[in-house]
């Protein structure tokens, strides 16, 4: 495309020459000293907590600390090029980032500024980083479900429209695989994705953003990088700037999905931050308030009442753990917070078990309520977890090499075969009615006469068979998304179908 | 303890440190506070001589009496000996009490905040007047008739000199400043322009994308 530059030429002249120039009336104080990240600012005496500062670059800043002489102030962007004894100018206003529609596709940083280089966001709309969580009043409980296509998250873990779950453990055990498949399935569901990269490697970061390109993801999705070579501030306000981006859509009436990827090292910047600041150190040399630091991002998240548009802030907060170690300051903290973690455990990884959810000791406190009523069904979910908790005794037990009965051993063969069933690869979300009958086939028996090394690929088979010849009970599950009598026997009689297909296939 | 020699090795862009101000402004009260309404120009010139005339004229006396390393008592005779019947009791007592506080130091910052805390309290206030080049005479009584009918207070102008703002005038009041420099409008004028011509650019995008129906 070409622009025409004589018609952009005549716009900017007559700017200039309509230009009245106005007196600037701001408030000033002057740089004290200089660490990383942060200054201390003399003057500036009405300054407010929060309030958005201009160092004479254009590096803005954020009111941080107000104390009896001076004040300390964050710097977001370039702190190498302040020096003491320069102006520091007050705005009045609350730090800001651009929201709405325009944003959306783009790879912004914590301050909205492109990265991507496709040209300057036009936003209509700003909106403060810092806002109050909407209060009781304005919520309704979580009973929509935000499907995430991964099979042992929505039938064990499953997780609501409103919720906040926590994806915790240790390094490379795919937290953020979930997120990024979770993110992919919401393709077509009407869902605005806000993915918060903070503390991460900028490599890992264009991995992502590559894949959600890949998948058609991106036309859904606001990337908001903060990585580890941007200065603490801004790591620490990427998690809030996400936030404000997706509660735009939110107080519009829309569903959003936030993932904050991840909150340990937010709060290890803010660490850094408080640490220079001088406040006092507690526990892990964490501030006192990280714990609130976390608590308000992670109450932001919501299920809005109808009377506000009853739009949604699903949070998926993720945190990395140490050793396994669940029991550290930050893990303990926002594990309190969230309705529920998943846990991922490298054992599992390793094992090939992926995604490595540990059933046992992953929750939802408020997700059974949004999952589809066939999900729920005793015959499909309803009981996998116990099922699932029974067989890794048994299968304990069975290590001890003594002789089993019949029905033992057929209970835990069925075991084997869900953990397999269970499994999942990266990228491929599944629809929520192909996990229902995938996992009603594998507790109803339908593959135990399947080798375990087989199971996937029967899988496989089963849903495209479910596709391609029986449409119709696939298309009455989700249109119904209950798995009524009639309906269950349509579906029994099409997976006995399937057995007798893939068996004589097999021979 | 900082030394008054050492204090002034500083370099200059060195700002001085707002905790020993806040400490200053407070002896600074104490002392107007302790004088009648009609005699703190008096008490005032008295400090301002004592600093000026004796401090930084006899390097030896002013070392002996900043220094650290004399004790209290010695520097309580030495102001005894100094100043009885030479200076006003007043004033003689003030510089115990400052010398019992160890603070004999701060003296040139609490004459400094004295002064401005006077000007306040007899209704004049500091405004610092910068531009590009320096102005007439003339040029600041009119500046200050200006000022005087819009602000609160008597101003006293204290003119500065900053090529840099190209031309216009910036006016500083405490912590608050009346920019009208033709720096500041420049700057506006770039901002304004900038978000315009990205508004243009960005429409004519649109407008592109929207005929080809991409």
């Amino acid at each position: 495309m070409r622009f025409k530059a004589d018609e952009i030429a005549s716009v900017l002249q007559k700017e200039i020459e309509d230009f009245r120039g106005q007196v600037e009336t701001s408030e000033v104080g002057r740089v004290l000293e200089v660490g990383d990240g942060i200054a201390r600012v003399y003057g500036l005496a009405g300054a407010m907590a929060g309030e958005m500062v201009e160092f004479p670059s254009g590096v803005r800043g954020q009111v941080f600390n107000l104390e009896e002489n001076s004040v300390g102030v964050i710097i977001l962007g370039d702190y190498l090029k302040i020096a003491e004894g320069d102006e520091v100018k007050s705005t009045g206003q609350l730090l800001s980032v651009p929201v709405g529609p325009n944003v959306i596709g783009r790879v912004v940083d914590p301050l909205g500024n492109p990265l991507d280089g496709k040209g300057p966001i036009l936003a209509t709309e700003t909106r403060p980083l810092e806002t109050i969580a909407p209060g009781i009043a304005g919520r309704q409980p979580v009973k929509q479900p935000l499907q995430t296509g991964i099979k042992a998250v929505d039938a064990m873990t499953p997780i609501g429209r409103g919720q906040r779950e926590l994806i915790i453990g240790d390094r490379k055990t795919g937290k953020t695989a979930v997120c990024i498949d979770t993110i992919i399935n919401q393709k077509g569901q009407d869902v605005i994705c806000v993915y918060v990269a903070c503390g991460q490697r900028s490599a890992s970061v264009a991995g992502v953003v590559e894949a959600l390109r890949a998948h058609g993801a991106m036309d859904y999705t606001v990337v908001v990088s903060a990585p580890s070579s941007e200065p603490a501030p801004l790591q620490y306000i990427a998690p809030y700037a996400g936030a404000a981006m997706a509660e735009y859509f939110m107080y519009k009436g829309q569903h959003t999905l936030v993932v904050y990827d991840d909150l340990s090292k937010q709060a290890i910047a803010y660490r850094q931050l408080s640490l220079l600041m001088r406040r006092p150190p507690g526990r892990e040399a964490f501030p006192g308030d990280v714990f609130y630091c976390h608590s308000r991002l992670l109450e932001r998240s919501a299920k809005l009442s109808d009377e506000l548009g009853g739009g949604s802030m699903t949070a998926l907060p993720v945190i990395e753990t140490l050793q396994g170690d669940v029991s550290a300051y930050i893990p303990t903290n926002v594990i309190s917070i969230t309705d529920g973690q998943i846990y991922l455990e490298p054992d599992l990884f390793f094992a090939g078990v992926r995604p490595a959810i540990n059933v046992g000791i992953s929750v939802s406190r408020v997700g059974g309520n949004a999952q589809t009523k066939a999900m729920k069904n005793k015959m499909v979910a309803g009981g996998l977890r116990l099922d699932l908790a029974a067989f890794r005794e048994l299968e304990a037990f069975a290590q001890l090499g003594t002789e089993l009965d019949k029905e033992t051993q057929g209970r835990l063969d069925r075991g084997y075969r869900m953990v397999e069933l269970l499994k999942q690869p990266q990228f491929a979300p599944m629809h929520v009615a192909d996990q229902v009958i995938s996992i009603f086939a594998g507790t109803q028996g339908y593959f135990d006469l399947v080798p375990v090394n087989q199971v996937a690929q029967a899988e496989q088979e089963l849903v495209a068979f479910m596709r391609e010849q029986k449409a119709e009970v696939r298309n009455k599950l989700i249109e119904t998304k209950e798995l009524s009598g009639p309906l269950e026997q349509q579906l029994r009689a099409a997976l006995e179908d399937f057995k007798k297909q893939f068996s004589a296939r097999k021979k | 303890m900082a030394d008054k020699t050492q204090l002034k090795t500083r370099i200059e862009s060195v700002m001085e440190d707002p905790h020993l101000g806040a400490v200053a402004r407070i002896y600074a009260d104490a002392f107007l506070n302790a004088i009648p309404a009609n005699q703190m120009g008096e008490a005032l010139e008295e400090f301002r001589s004592f600093v000026e005339d004796i401090l930084d004229k006899q390097a030896d006396f002013s070392r002996l009496l900043l220094s650290g390393t004399v004790s209290r008592d010695v520097k309580l005779t030495l102001i005894d000996r100094v100043l009885t019947g030479r200076a006003s009791e007043l004033f003689t007592n003030f510089l115990r009490v400052l010398a019992r506080h160890d603070r004999l130091d701060l003296l040139p910052l609490i004459l400094a905040q004295s002064g401005m805390e006077y000007e306040k309290r007899s209704g004049r206030r500091r405004v610092q007047v910068i531009s590009a080049q320096p102005l007439s005479e003339g040029a600041l009584e009119k500046i200050r008739e200006r000022l005087a009918a819009q602000l609160p207070f008597q101003p006293v102008l204290e003119p500065a000199v900053d090529p840099d703002i190209l031309g216009g005038l910036r006016i500083r009041v405490g912590d608050t400043v009346y920019d009208g420099s033709l720096r500041a409008r420049l700057k506006q004028l770039t901002a304004r322009v900038r978000e315009r011509s990205l508004h243009e650019i960005q429409s004519g995008r649109n407008r592109f994308s929207s005929s080809e129906g991409n």
